[in-house]
């Protein structure tokens, strides 16, 4: 009996056999090969590399470029990521507030997610003609007299950014919003009630139920934002000239990996250890902040339930 | 005491709509320009901002055509590369969440732990080493480069793993196994028919990600027959449609509007698959 259970369990490597075997040649050995390549000299144009250790990582550090562009892709995340994670918090507490009753919330959210479907390539593209010189954008400003003459916009370094931040908090607030708006409907609702009777605000309710059981979703919303932030390409390779025009100041970091890769020689040992250091840069920031944001007391409910018991002995206090 | 609750309730919520309809006006305008513009000759464009949509769409298209770029062969490509990601995607994502769902192998908590790891990297970060190698096969500007990666398509599984966990019924599996179903058998009679809403999911989600890919594309497929739509917008940005507006605008349209379409059917199932795929964990 228990031979035959220890059978039918093992059915489960067979399952799972495709998986393993699919990563293994499409996932890990790619990273293994990025890696050895990183520490060569290998071009598209040569056979034969020598093998030269860290050079590339210290050519790297040496290059403006790669400062540049990292600067640029933490500038340009952060300065979407907090936009986006303040209106989604926002968005999500009204939409679940039972005060207010927001109506039609299910059709707010759908409008609301509707731009993060479209191809970023195509709005990249997109956004270049708006606010291209002769462009709608231009033309709505002058006519309502917002502005004395058409601008080029996608010349200047402030506006670029600005666009792109903007083109990056428009795809992605969305989202954002409908997975905290889970998270919130995911707490128990006796927690609110339990912090109603004691008096508590909507404030306090907010800061010590809401945001601490909703940790785990706000990790996994900044570690995947940050993941796609250090890896934008589309649309700032599109929205200009593809190289992060004007004064680079939209190159990111997959757009000097590209640059470095399509170089007429094809340096794409170089090209991999851009896309190395920013793999290690990347995973050390979602280390740091898991470790930040760790549970040091045993679980989150708990938590809570600490807290509004602190809530509940503090209102009690006075009398 | 009560009015006042009351007054202050009405002012709030009258923000909040103000905003709402704010931030709508934002997220939709420039998708609206987009469709309207596509339909509007170069001469209306240059003359200023409509809300409406013209006449010359056929036009349009005519000018986009006659430049080089052939639309209809992109279309095909991206709906080949999309269907058959698509295809794999879904498959294997849930043939692998079954095999974790349904069998107590050892090791089975550690290889999903992996799986969550690896919803997290993506694969950008080694695309320079992914092409290097592929093209030692004389896999660079081959389909089999951008659909073969998804059989450890972590995301499907991770997805398909927390749905299968809602509706397996081990009764089901146990009466099949009784009949003599084998295993694989039971996985593709009895399982799959049950969680169609879930693949139907995950499908649309595993087809967007296809049809909007550019990096992967950009970086493997050289041959201009083979280019998928991404790949032909970055031409529609280049010089030789410059002053095309009318065109560039239908060019970027039709790679939109599928989408759009799926959304206003599909909407609600792409919501509460977004909401699925966070919590739980």
């Amino acid at each position: 009996m228990r031979r035959a259970k220890f059978t039918t369990n093992s059915y489960g490597y067979l399952f799972i056999a495709p998986f393993i075997i699919g990563f293994l040649l499409f996932g890990l050995y790619p990273v293994y090969h990025t890696l050895t390549l990183s520490l060569t000299n290998t071009t598209m144009m040569t056979r034969q590399a020598e093998f030269i250790g860290l050079e590339n990582f210290q050519r790297l550090f040496a290059d403006d470029f790669f400062m540049k562009a990292v600067t640029n892709s933490w500038l340009i995340w952060t300065l979407n990521f907090l936009p986006q994670i303040g209106i989604a918090l926002l968005l999500a507490a009204w939409f679940t507030d039972v005060r207010l009753k927001i109506r039609a919330t299910g059709t707010w959210r759908t409008l609301f997610f509707l731009p993060n479907l479209l191809m970023p390539a195509a709005v990249a593209a997109l956004f270049f003609s708006l606010f291209s010189y002769y462009g709608p954008v231009n033309q709505f400003m002058v006519q309502a007299g917002l502005q004395s003459e058409a601008v080029h916009y996608l010349q200047e370094v402030i506006s670029t950014r600005g666009l792109v931040v903007f083109i990056q908090w428009w795809t992605w607030f969305g989202w954002t919003t409908i997975i905290i708006m889970a998270g919130m409907t995911a707490i128990p609702t006796h927690l609110y009630e339990a912090a109603m009777v004691d008096g508590a605000s909507a404030g306090q309710m907010f800061r010590r139920i809401t945001l601490p059981l909703l940790k785990p979703i706000l990790i996994f919303v900044f570690v995947t934002s940050l993941v796609g932030g250090m890896t934008m390409f589309d649309i700032p390779f599109l929205l200009t000239d593809g190289r992060g025009s004007p004064a680079s100041s939209i190159m990111t970091n997959n757009i000097l990996m590209y640059l470095k890769f399509s170089s007429s020689k094809g340096h794409i040992a170089f090209a991999s250890s851009v896309g190395v250091l920013v793999f290690i840069m990347t995973t050390a920031c979602a280390l740091g902040f898991f470790y930040l944001l760790r549970d040091r007391e045993p679980k989150a409910p708990a938590k809570a339930e600490e807290q509004l018991a602190k809530i509940s002995a503090r209102q009690g206090e006075p009398a | 005491m009560i009015s006042r609750y009351r007054l202050e309730t009405l002012g709030m919520r009258t923000i909040v709509y103000v905003f709402l309809v704010l931030l709508l006006v934002i997220t939709v305008i420039p998708i609206w320009l987009l469709v309207v513009n596509a339909t509007r000759s170069t001469t209306e464009i240059q003359q200023g901002i409509s809300a409406l949509p013209s006449t010359h769409l056929f036009e349009n298209f005519r000018i986009l055509e006659s430049k080089g770029l052939n639309m209809g062969r992109g279309f095909t490509n991206s709906l080949f590369v999309a269907a058959a990601s698509t295809v794999v995607a879904v498959y294997f994502g849930f043939l692998t969440a079954y095999g974790i769902v349904i069998y107590n192998f050892r090791g089975r908590n550690l290889f999903m732990g992996f799986v969550v790891l690896l919803v997290l990297i993506p694969m950008q970060f080694s695309i320079v080493g992914f092409f290097h190698y592929m093209s030692r096969f004389g896999l660079t500007d081959n389909y089999a480069a951008l659909i073969l990666p998804l059989l450890a398509s972590a995301a499907s599984v991770f997805f398909a793993k927390q749905y299968l966990e809602s509706v397996v019924v081990q009764e089901l599996i146990d009466a099949a196994r009784i009949d003599g179903a084998s295993e694989i058998g039971i996985f593709h009679r009895v399982m799959m028919p049950l969680a169609i809403p879930g693949m139907a999911t995950l499908a649309i989600f595993a087809f967007v990600a296809a049809w909007n890919n550019f990096f992967n594309a950009f970086i493997l497929i050289s041959s201009i027959d083979k280019y998928t739509l991404p790949m032909m917008v970055q031409t529609l940005r280049g010089d030789v449609y410059r002053t095309e507006y009318g065109a560039i605008y239908l060019g970027l349209a039709i790679t939109v509007v599928p989408i759009l379409v799926m959304y206003a059917f599909f909407s609600r199932y792409i919501i509460s698959g977004i909401a699925m795929g966070a919590i739980k964990e």
